[in-house]
């Protein structure tokens, strides 16, 4: 008998139950066989999986990402009325929007195309240097964050939990910005600031899933709550003691 | 998992966490390319996701997902590779005597994974689902869209030249 009959033996599989019996009572008289199989079998055993490859944090994160897009895409097309929005929120939220596209569009433009001349005032305090040499948080966008901060602690504190929907709309809205002022943190020499925000977004995501239990909510609310106070403080305390601004330095 | 229902966001999340890096092997294991099992991970995730109602709750959420991650790792495999799925007529020989590969051999075969490389395209991918997934000899020839015979033939030449190496290398 050769091996092949016996790998399948071993696999369970790939033999008719007559074939199996065969081998069973072969292996049962004959010990030069029974020794050969034991060696297979052996052999086949020791070719156990290892370790799993270990994957990256970013490759997890992408994963997990995955599957957040495809239920927000899925609830996105699954909202065919439109539930109510707070208006403040969106008008926040749309204001924000605007001063930080501004904001850098600002400070693209100008750090781009317009070098002002030594008399030359215009423009000096809307100029952004967003080279990373410059350690200085510029003042719109400064001024952007703490209000997009401020409005973020108003809107999770009046987190309608009872309303899916709003909710969701909600906290959709706020993930949106919070990814917007993350690239613009990254843009504005705030790499501490952008890895905040990238933390908070984890945390929207738990609270916006559907089957999220009132006592956990309730848990992440309160921490986000107090991550966006320590942020409002910090950048408070940061503006009177003047560090960030360009403006107030020249 | 929660009784009834399909499987929620958080379940999906919790799957990931747990077993992604199973996933993964499994599907570097028969691509044997980084992007391409990543590629094959995230398919399975947004074809689980989208297809979350068809879940039977009598099975697991990551054990469903592992399945159509090596399901979508073969069809990455078949489209950039689709050479891999010819079965032999012939012997490929096994490289495991070059005086190099002796050299490096106990590091080598610690993981499986490398010392798959020894094998041809469908020897590996026979022996990976039979032995490894634990797949039938009949899934794994539909799947592969070739006879059972020629399944069987592949995993004998992959098993035997596996088998030498830990024979020639380790003295087994």
């Amino acid at each position: 008998m050769n091996d092949d009959k016996l790998t399948l033996y071993f696999y369970k599989d790939g033999l008719t139950q007559a074939e199996r019996l065969g081998i069973t009572n072969a292996l049962a008289a004959d010990t030069e066989l029974a020794a050969r199989y034991k060696l297979l079998s052996n052999s086949l055993s020791r070719l156990s999986d290892a370790e799993p490859d270990a994957v990256t944090p970013d490759m997890m994160q992408r994963f997990h990402n995955t599957i957040d897009r495809a239920a927000n895409r899925e609830r996105g097309a699954t909202s065919t009325t439109s539930p109510p929005v707070h208006f403040w929120s969106f008008f926040w939220g749309a204001a924000i929007t605007a001063a930080l596209a501004l904001g850098i569009g600002i400070g693209v433009w100008f750090g781009a195309d317009f070098e002002p001349g030594p008399d030359d005032g215009i423009g000096r305090d809307l100029f952004v240097d967003v080279t990373p040499q410059n350690n200085v948080v510029p003042v719109v966008f400064q001024r952007s964050i703490t209000n997009y901060f401020r409005e973020s602690q108003r809107d999770i504190t009046d987190l309608p939990m009872d309303a899916e929907a709003d909710r969701l709309i909600l906290i959709l809205r706020l993930i949106d910005h919070n990814r917007l002022f993350e690239k613009a943190a990254m843009q504005n020499n705030s790499p501490e600031l952008a890895r905040v925000l990238r933390a908070f977004e984890p945390i929207l995501v738990k609270l916006a899933a559907n089957d999220i239990a009132p006592e956990e909510a309730e848990v992440l609310r309160a921490q986000l709550a107090f991550e966006l106070n320590v942020m409002l403080t910090k950048l408070t305390r940061d503006t009177s003691d003047g560090r960030q601004t360009y403006s107030e330095r020249t | 998992m929660q009784g009834g229902g399909e499987p929620t966001q958080a379940e999906f999340h919790e799957a990931i966490t747990n077993r992604a890096d199973r996933w993964f092997a499994a599907c570097l294991k028969i691509t044997r390319n980084r992007a391409m099992a990543e590629d094959a991970v995230q398919e399975a995730l947004l074809s689980a996701w989208a297809k979350r109602s068809q879940f039977q709750h009598d099975a697991r959420l990551d054990t469903w997902i592992h399945r159509i991650a090596v399901n979508a790792a073969l069809q990455l495999l078949r489209k950039n590779r689709p050479a891999s799925f010819e079965p032999l007529d012939f012997e490929i020989p096994d490289d495991a005597d070059s005086q190099e590969d002796v050299h490096h051999a106990g590091e080598l075969e610690r993981d499986l994974g490398k010392a798959l490389t020894h094998l041809s395209d469908i020897e590996r991918i026979c022996f990976v689902l039979k032995h490894i997934e634990q797949w039938r000899l009949r899934e794994i020839a539909e799947e592969l869209e070739i006879n059972v015979g020629a399944v069987k033939q592949a995993l004998f030449r992959g098993v035997g030249k596996l088998r030498k190496r830990m024979t020639t290398l380790q003295g087994v």
